[in-house]
């Protein structure tokens, strides 16, 4: 039995949203973890070469949290699995929109009803709309113990930060198919990413071959850079990719800590109580150029320095409260939001599709290619001709009723916030 | 083997790449003194020669090889285009042949520096964070300099002998019987693309397996154009008329004015009508739609000017003309079509020019159905 409630604002559910978008690029399942004094998502992903932990801070992140795990004290938890599609089509996008068009939530609470006299134990995500309009949403889940992948900072001597804007810039340069992503630091004051894919064969193959990019920048474009000269280190390109692509959506500084090859690296950002960290695998020079490799200060044992890691995480853990940054005022938060109310679907990745609703006027260059572009016949379901034979059209006319279903009609009644929507279609024929 | 050139105009060069990658995966690449070609010879569907001016597309230009300075590759154009359009927002882009780990690539180098602060120009929503504050000071100290960054992408290319591409020919034709200048090309698309959709819907319902889209294509030497499709179900045609058919010039023509007396062009141009309502003096050819849209892809090259300024210019097909006409005075695509009668359909596809000597021309071999 554990008692979990928590209040979420609608800009603080499209960042839950944002971050499932994310962790949705790693694994198919989230694992969460609830403590006193945080929200934890963590994902691994299958080949359990990347890691991910997105902390949400009981105070800062949520408008009300209260979490009494059934036992283990002030260090108990209380863990579950769900699939990151389910959490996503509870959590869509445009959850926050300034304008209160469709889609936007007044507030989210979610709690979780895991009792021994329940038949049933759910995540209840309840999505309180505009107009006293509530949506609830009754997810299964699946009881696992969470695990964590350690990873000390004290040992990764190589450290980098940049903003995640300047990133993404770089990463648009990437071809779509390669795998692979060096970064080296270069003697030159220099910094190089490049995206690549090992060889897969010659001859007539070789034209076959995704583009290799190489992205040079300068070292005093970092907000720091301080690697050891002639360090390569290579990771995923696409596991970089979904990391700055979610970064740029909160506007911050991506900070990376490294060792050496082969030893993990950590990516970390995050502000107003979230907490990102990535740790991934790397790999040495892929080219085995004659780079000495470093060698740690410090060699412990493996059972030497698992411990030593596991007692800085715990540490790190602990200290992580207090040295997350104060809290933005909601007021001045909004204002800015406000100026700029496209901001989040023009950076979240839902919006590679264009938005008919768009303020913006998309790029024109993007549309006048997309108009020349050959039709593909074979891959046009939607706009394919002919019309609908399901005899369904009245209920297409009340999609609220098919959208919050039998589930929030027993619910609106039980709250009596909101009005059933039972009016009789014989009493609104004027519509027609 | 040396091949460097910087590149003047990044954005006809991605298009160009852009519409040819329509219809085939490779291209060859000739690249020689004073000219550069793009071939596509897909294994089935139209064939594009292209033969630009050096200036249409490079800045710079070096070419030099044992077999008189001509560089002859096969380039994935996927790459290419990816490669290029990193490099629209550059401040310059060079373009060389290398070599790498024995594999021939073309090595295309962009330094940017318009990226500059374009994050740090809005309020961020951690402004009050302390870094953030130290990074905006520290960009005001250095007056909000553009930070340069150098992209170097790397497309893997074949280099092609001499002797391989020696069998390598353009098809010749037989003197048009119509030429006209197509409609704006946006609204031309529009309509065959949906002329095919209606087609494959037309054939799923019946249930046959293979769709064929064939669209019929006529013109007249009234100016009038025609485009049909006829399934079992539906017959359905858009006519065009007031089109241009470019009058032919007799310098170019074999046999000079007796030429044009004699051409089949002439004898079209007596039979049929302007309203378009004569069944006489129609040249047509029987095209596949889908094919079809590819090649509309060109019209990207003309860009948004096309719909309203429109200059018409003399191009019979298969003449020698190209080399021959005026500069004209707006940067628009000129585009000819030359319909020989039941046998083929030849586009030619003019791309503007700065000083109007030296014409780059697209020529499309559009792929037809034998009646």
């Amino acid at each position: 039995m554990v008692l979990l409630n928590f209040t979420l604002t609608p800009e603080a559910a499209a960042k839950v949203h944002d971050l499932l978008v994310c962790l949705g690029k790693f694994s198919d399942a989230v694992a969460i973890e609830a403590r006193r004094e945080r929200f934890t998502f963590t994902a691994l992903n299958s080949s359990k070469s990347a890691y991910a932990a997105l902390s949400l801070d009981s105070k800062q992140f949520f408008t009300n949290y209260e979490c009494v795990p059934s036992h283990g004290g002030p260090d108990g938890r209380f863990t579950c699995s769900m699939y990151t599609k389910a959490l996503l089509s509870v959590f869509k996008g445009r959850l926050y929109d300034p304008l209160g068009r469709d889609g936007a939530i007044d507030r989210c609470e979610v709690s979780v009803q895991d009792r021994p006299d329940e038949t049933q134990c759910r995540f209840i995500v309840k999505m309180v709309c505009n107009q006293g309009v509530i949506k609830t949403y009754k997810l299964t889940y699946e009881a696992v113990d969470v695990m964590h992948a350690l990873f000390d900072r004290n040992v990764a001597k190589n450290k980098w930060s940049m903003h995640s804007g300047a990133l993404k810039e770089y990463i648009e340069y990437f071809g779509t198919k390669t795998e692979m992503l060096d970064i080296f630091a270069g003697e030159d004051g220099r910094a190089i990413f490049k995206s690549y894919t090992e060889k897969i064969s010659n001859g007539k193959e070789i034209l076959k071959h995704p583009l290799v990019t190489a992205v040079a920048v300068n070292t005093s474009d970092f907000e720091e850079f301080n690697v050891q000269p002639g360090l390569h280190i290579i990771i995923s390109v696409k596991d970089f990719k979904a990391i700055v692509t979610h970064a740029d959506t909160l506007k911050t500084n991506l900070k990376a800590y490294h060792s050496q090859p082969t030893r993990p690296l950590q990516f970390s950002y995050g502000c107003d109580g979230l907490l990102c960290e990535f740790t991934l695998m790397t790999s040495g020079d892929y080219n085995a150029a004659a780079t000495p490799t470093p060698v740690p200060q410090q060699v412990p044992s493996r059972s030497d320095s698992r411990a030593q890691s596991a007692a800085t995480e715990r540490a790190e853990s602990r200290s992580m409260r207090s040295e997350m940054p104060p809290p933005v005022e909601p007021a001045s938060r909004r204002s800015t939001r406000r100026r700029n109310p496209g901001s989040r679907k023009a950076s979240s990745p839902r919006s590679a599709e264009p938005d008919p609703e768009s303020l913006f006027v998309r790029q024109e260059e993007e549309e006048e290619d997309a108009r020349w572009e050959p039709v593909d016949y074979n891959n046009e379901e939607g706009e394919s001709l002919g019309w609908d034979a399901s005899a369904e059209h009245n209920a297409a006319a009340f999609p609220t009723f098919r959208d919050s279903g039998s589930l929030s009609r027993t619910e609106t009644e039980d709250s009596n916030e909101a009005l059933a929507p039972t009016q009789r279609v014989s009493q609104i024929k004027g519509l027609w | 083997m040396r091949f460097k050139a910087s590149i003047q105009n990044i954005n006809t060069f991605t298009k160009l790449t852009a519409s040819l990658n329509s219809l085939g995966p490779l291209a060859w690449v000739k690249l020689s003194d004073d000219q550069v070609c793009f071939t596509i010879i897909p294994e089935q569907g139209t064939q594009v020669w292209a033969v630009l001016s050096i200036d249409a597309i490079f800045e710079t230009y070096t070419v030099q090889s044992a077999a008189n300075n001509v560089i002859n590759l096969e380039v994935p154009l996927t790459s290419l285009t990816r490669a290029l359009k990193s490099a629209l927002n550059a401040t310059s882009a060079q373009l060389r042949l290398t070599k790498k780990d024995n594999t021939p690539l073309l090595a295309l180098t962009i330094v940017t520096s318009s990226s500059s602060n374009s994050y740090a120009a809005f309020p961020t929503a951690t402004a009050n964070n302390h870094e953030d504050a130290f990074d905006v000071s520290y960009d005001a100290s250095l007056g909000g300099g553009p930070r340069e960054t150098i992209v170097t992408q790397e497309v893997p290319v074949r280099v092609l002998g001499p002797d391989t591409v020696a069998g390598l020919h353009e098809p010749q034709c037989r003197e048009p019987d119509v030429h006209i200048i197509l409609p704006p090309l946006l609204q031309l698309k529009s309509i065959s693309d949906r002329f095919t959709k209606l087609a494959l819907v037309g054939k799923s319902a019946s249930g046959s397996t293979a769709a064929r889209t064939r669209l019929d294509m006529a013109a007249n030497m009234h100016g009038c154009l025609r485009m049909s499709i006829t399934t079992d179900a539906m017959s359905i045609s858009s006519v065009w008329t007031d089109l241009n058919n470019p009058d032919l010039d007799p310098g170019q023509v074999a046999g000079g004015e007796i030429g044009i007396a004699e051409h089949p062009s002439t004898r079209m141009k007596q039979l049929g009508s302007a309203d378009g309502r004569s069944d006489e003096g129609w040249a047509s050819v029987r095209i596949d739609g889908r094919d079809w849209g590819k090649v509309m892809s060109v019209g990207r090259l003309g860009g948004r000017v096309i719909a309203c300024e429109f200059i018409l210019r003399l191009a019979p097909a298969d003449f020698a003309t190209r080399h021959n006409h005026t500069a004209p005075a707006s940067s628009d695509t000129d585009r000819y079509p030359g319909f020989c009668h039941e046998h083929a359909l030849i586009l030619y596809v003019y791309l503007p020019s700065d000083n109007g000597e030296d014409e780059s021309v697209l020529t499309y071999y559009v792929s037809s159905y034998s009646a």
